[in-house]
């Protein structure tokens, strides 16, 4: 579906680099979920996992922050599409468990923004869906 | 060289790669390519150097091994600063000899310069096709 964003290419840059993965790596749950519609959706493609609606997303968050005892996303190349509201980011995302154990991911994300917020959020992963 | 518009990603996506990729015209796939352009298989880390070495043998064994592929459901984030596109769709291949399809719903990360293709990254939502 198409949305209107009220967001310019800078608007959506610091949405989903800033409010939203900044956020997770900080496990600030609160303004993790701030970037999202109460309606919106959040699918891993890769794994035909989909969580809808805020509540589903927030629990999806609450056991991925719980499950890793450091987050660290980075190395980010970002490619905005500010006339109709969408962003794609490739990144790395480093995982540590409370063993010392260590996981690495190549992966996509691709933004719908309707508004200021995410209305659809798609993930492709490199790896085993740490998201479920 | 002025900025290419918003249209040409568009295009050369959909009306010249996918659409060379769906009716097996290989020229007409490779032509989307620079020479030294890479095209990785993000899921499965398959690397395929080369327009005319392991990109060009990539698509001789995926259409040797399908008797009809489809791409569609196009949504594209387009990027006319940063020369990208990045595309999500819809895949439908049948292997030769069989009956079934296969669906898969994959994203393309495409990053051109002058108007083709340098570095391709692929993620599939199934087993790995492009080996």
């Amino acid at each position: 579906m198409q949305y209107q964003s009220s967001l310019d290419r800078e608007g959506l840059i610091d949405l989903a680099l800033n409010q939203y993965f900044g956020n997770v790596d900080k496990k600030e749950l609160g303004a993790v979920l701030d970037c999202f519609h109460d309606n919106a959706m959040i699918t891993v493609q890769t794994a035909f996992t989909t969580h809808d609606g805020k509540a589903n997303i927030e629990r999806m968050f609450v056991d991925f922050m719980g499950a890793w005892e450091t987050i660290v996303h980075k190395d980010f190349t970002c490619t905005v599409d500010e006339k109709n509201g969408r962003i794609t980011a490739n990144f790395v995302a480093e995982l540590v468990d409370a063993e010392g154990n260590t996981t690495v991911l190549h992966n996509t994300n691709f933004w719908r923004i309707r508004g200021d917020k995410f209305q659809e959020v798609y993930i492709y992963m490199s790896g085993e869906n740490p998201l479920t | 060289m002025a900025e290419i518009n918003y249209e040409y990603y568009v295009d050369i996506v959909t009306k010249r790669y996918f659409d060379g990729v769906d009716n097996y015209d290989l020229g007409k796939v490779l032509d989307c390519f620079h020479e030294d352009a890479v095209l990785t298989e993000v899921t499965s880390m398959t690397v395929h150097e080369g327009r005319e070495a392991g990109i060009r043998a990539m698509f001789e064994g995926l259409f040797d091994a399908h008797s009809r592929i489809w791409h569609g459901n196009f949504v594209h984030t387009v990027d006319t600063e940063g020369e990208a596109i990045c595309s999500q769709f819809s895949v439908e291949v049948t292997p030769k000899g069989q009956d079934n399809e296969l669906r898969y719903e994959n994203c393309n990360r495409f990053y051109l310069k002058d108007g083709k293709f340098t570095r391709v990254f692929v993620y599939m939502s199934g087993e790995n096709l492009l080996k």
